[in-house]
């Protein structure tokens, strides 16, 4: 049995957890190839043009699984813990798969559809992929064998990183289904990188610091939300600048973006936001984050001259 | 206390009404405008769905006439509605403007009843049942003037509209109990409908070419100039627009009983298995009732980049292609041109009408 997971959403944070998961229920997991322009170009056919990059990203992933898997393993997150809620397109997008599975079965292949497995995640995910495994292979003890063993790859950071001083630093604040897709922050990884600055997102701190309800965070009810206000909450004065992704029509992000404009606008740290989508071009996205940089630098230049002033009392980095 | 709160349709009189029986003082904000919604957006994140837009700019332009306490509608967990106050807020602080803000959580009816609404005006728990009652009876009457206004729109536009500042002042004027129910009746005799149950059909020349369903986002569905009098125009161009979102429906819902929620939600199962939030589910719910009801075509309305609503378009692009039911959905922001949203009405209408004469002269 063929199992496919698309490389979109979630993946990017469960990806290892299912392949693993899925290789000890016996299947053979195929996962849609890396984004590209194609894959993007066949999505936007899928789904209406207002919502968001990741989504229409999404439905191209889909649509190349639908033609050579007999299953497409797709969660749907509800909410984990705290009752904190996924983003209703990420809620919807398994609703938007059934449909677009079932009008849209590849030719030659309409007599055999493809299954959509879609374990329903609310708080815990061990009863819902439980229930997914059993659909799949009828064997609760290979089932149990398969979690067990898979947990070790659920992401999981305990350790704050170092932050030493001297290094040029800058944060990029943004969903890591946005960040960790090539497609989508690959010019912008490779500019801060090609200028010297080490990037610092929300994925390697430690659960403890984004899941904090320290603050404004308490009221956010999303659950990437809060995370990425936690990380630019405990980023914003450890680094030169912040440079925030938002992709088009997020909603949560026109939000909670606004709120860290404002509190990084508060403590004079230079903040970026890029909004992205299908258009987005290399170019423009590039001469933007250079001329951020060029005024991180500035900034960081006048404050160590500060610094030399009064005697190296500066704030500390 | 001089008390004010965003504009809601037809529904502004009803909560005049609620908010002057708990014994303050209303000062209405200035009919929606273009103003307003450029105030609004002047002073909004370039990227936030339109109704914050629309509502903050009622609330500048109320505090403009004096109001000094701002009452706002506040959402539950996953749609962006659950946070407008906190922006609300904030950008009225960065205006530098001095009132009272206080966010109205839905959701918790008892709690509403004897703490928060006691807490804000001083009044028994008592006072507010009797204040929700009559906000009851009265966004029912609206609802009502909004389905003979739409009926008579459809085949008499001029004289709906000739009728419909003289139903509205009549509205307006009725308080107590006693006087809704006397403008009940006066609304029936204006619009020329007989006896409680509109009949449809009593005469030849009273029935609509076409019939459309209007579904989508609740705000845009109660206040009209938000979706740019779409009813008004539908009915110009001699379709009968019939909704079932109201003010009405919400409270009745929030009470915890409107039938028709419970039916929505049976009924969108097949589209979409869980609620993405906002109100998806009840617009796909209510699409899948209006086609089965047999009108003619559905149409969506919601704010620009809406999450719930775009999953809601989805699933009722897929209910088109299941059962051939037309649907336009149009997304409206402050950039909305009206010649553009006017050509889509005019084509969409054209194409239902052609499709229904022409099922009907394949049947003959």
């Amino acid at each position: 049995m063929k199992v496919g997971v698309p490389r979109a959403l979630l993946y990017y944070r469960y990806g290892r957890f299912w392949e693993e998961f899925l290789t000890g229920l016996g299947a053979e997991v195929v996962f849609s190839r890396r984004t590209d322009k194609v894959l993007l170009q066949n999505g936007l056919g899928h789904v209406s043009s207002e919502v968001c990059l990741p989504i229409k990203i999404m439905a191209g992933h889909l649509e190349e699984l639908a033609g050579q898997v007999d299953v497409i393993f797709l969660p749907r997150l509800m909410w984990l813990e705290d009752k904190l809620y996924a983003c209703p397109k990420m809620i919807g997008i398994v609703d938007i798969a059934r449909m677009m599975l079932a009008s849209a079965a590849p030719v030659g292949q309409r007599d055999g559809r493809v299954r959509l497995v879609a374990p329903k995640v609310q708080g815990s995910l061990w009863l819902p992929h439980f229930r997914a495994g059993m659909e799949l292979c009828h064997d609760p003890v290979r089932v149990v064998r398969a979690l067990a063993r898979a947990r070790r790859f659920l992401p999981a950071h305990d350790r704050v990183p170092d932050f030493p001083t001297g290094e040029k630093r800058v944060a990029l604040i943004g969903h890591f289904y946005n960040i960790e897709d090539d497609f989508i922050s690959r010019p912008m990884v490779d500019t801060f990188t090609g200028h010297g600055y080490r990037i610092c997102t929300k994925d390697e701190l430690p659960g403890s610091v984004l899941r904090s309800r320290q603050g404004f965070a308490r009221k956010i009810r999303w659950v990437y939300e809060r995370e990425l206000y936690n990380a630019f909450r405990f980023l914003v004065d450890k680094v030169s600048g912040v440079c925030v992704i938002v992709s088009m029509g997020c909603g949560p992000d026109s939000l909670v973006a606004e709120f860290m404009r404002e509190e990084a606008q508060q403590r004079d740290v230079p903040f970026l936001q890029l909004v992205v989508d299908e258009h987005t071009g290399t170019a423009g996205i590039v001469t933007r984050v250079e001329a951020f940089l060029e005024l991180a630098e500035r900034r960081r230049a006048r404050a160590s001259a500060c610094r030399l002033k009064i005697g190296g009392q500066g704030k500390a980095a | 206390m001089k008390a004010s709160f965003p504009n809601l349709g037809y529904d502004t009189y009803a909560l005049k009404t609620f908010i002057e029986d708990l014994g303050a003082e209303v000062i209405l904000a200035p009919p929606t405008s273009r103003r307003t919604i450029e105030l609004g957006a002047m002073h909004s994140p370039e990227l936030i769905c339109m109704p914050y837009k629309i509502t903050l700019g009622n609330m500048l332009e109320a505090l403009e006439l004096g109001a000094d306490t701002l009452f706002m509608a506040a959402g539950a967990r996953k749609c962006r509605f659950g946070y407008y106050h906190y922006l609300h807020e904030r950008a009225l602080r960065s205006l530098g403007k001095k009132c009272r803000f206080i966010p109205i959580t839905q959701y918790s009816p008892l709690e509403f009843v004897f703490k928060m609404m006691p807490d804000i005006f001083g009044v028994s728990p008592l006072r507010v049942v009797r204040a929700v009652a009559k906000l009851l009876t009265k966004s029912r009457l609206t609802q009502e003037f909004r389905q003979y206004l739409n009926r008579k729109r459809a085949t008499d536009f001029d004289g709906a509209e000739k009728v419909k500042p003289k139903a509205l002042a009549v509205i307006e004027r009725a308080h107590t109990l006693g006087q809704i129910e006397a403008a009940r009746g006066e609304v029936r005799r204006m619009f020329g409908v007989l006896g409680t149950v509109p009949v449809r059909g009593q005469s030849p020349g009273t029935e609509p070419q076409i019939r459309l369903g209007l579904v989508g986002e609740i705000y845009f569905m109660i206040e009209q100039f938000a979706s740019q009098e779409i009813e008004k125009e539908l009915g110009k161009m001699g379709a009968e627009v019939v909704f079932e979102r109201s003010l009405y429906r919400h409270i009745r819902h929030l009470l915890f009983s409107d039938p028709a929620f419970v039916r929505s939600g049976r009924l969108a199962h097949r589209y979409l298995e869980e609620s993405p939030g906002g109100e998806a589910i009840r617009t796909v719910g209510e699409a899948v009732y209006f086609r089965q009801q047999g009108l003619d075509g559905i149409v969506h309305i919601f704010p620009f980049t809406c999450m719930p609503e775009n999953i809601a378009l989805e699933a009722l692009q897929k209910l088109s292609e299941e059962t051939g039911i037309p649907v336009l959905s149009l997304s409206f922001d402050e950039h909305t041109s009206r010649t553009g949203l006017l050509t889509r009405l005019e084509a969409f209408v054209d194409l239902v009408k052609r499709r229904k004469l022409g099922r009907r002269l394949h049947r003959n």
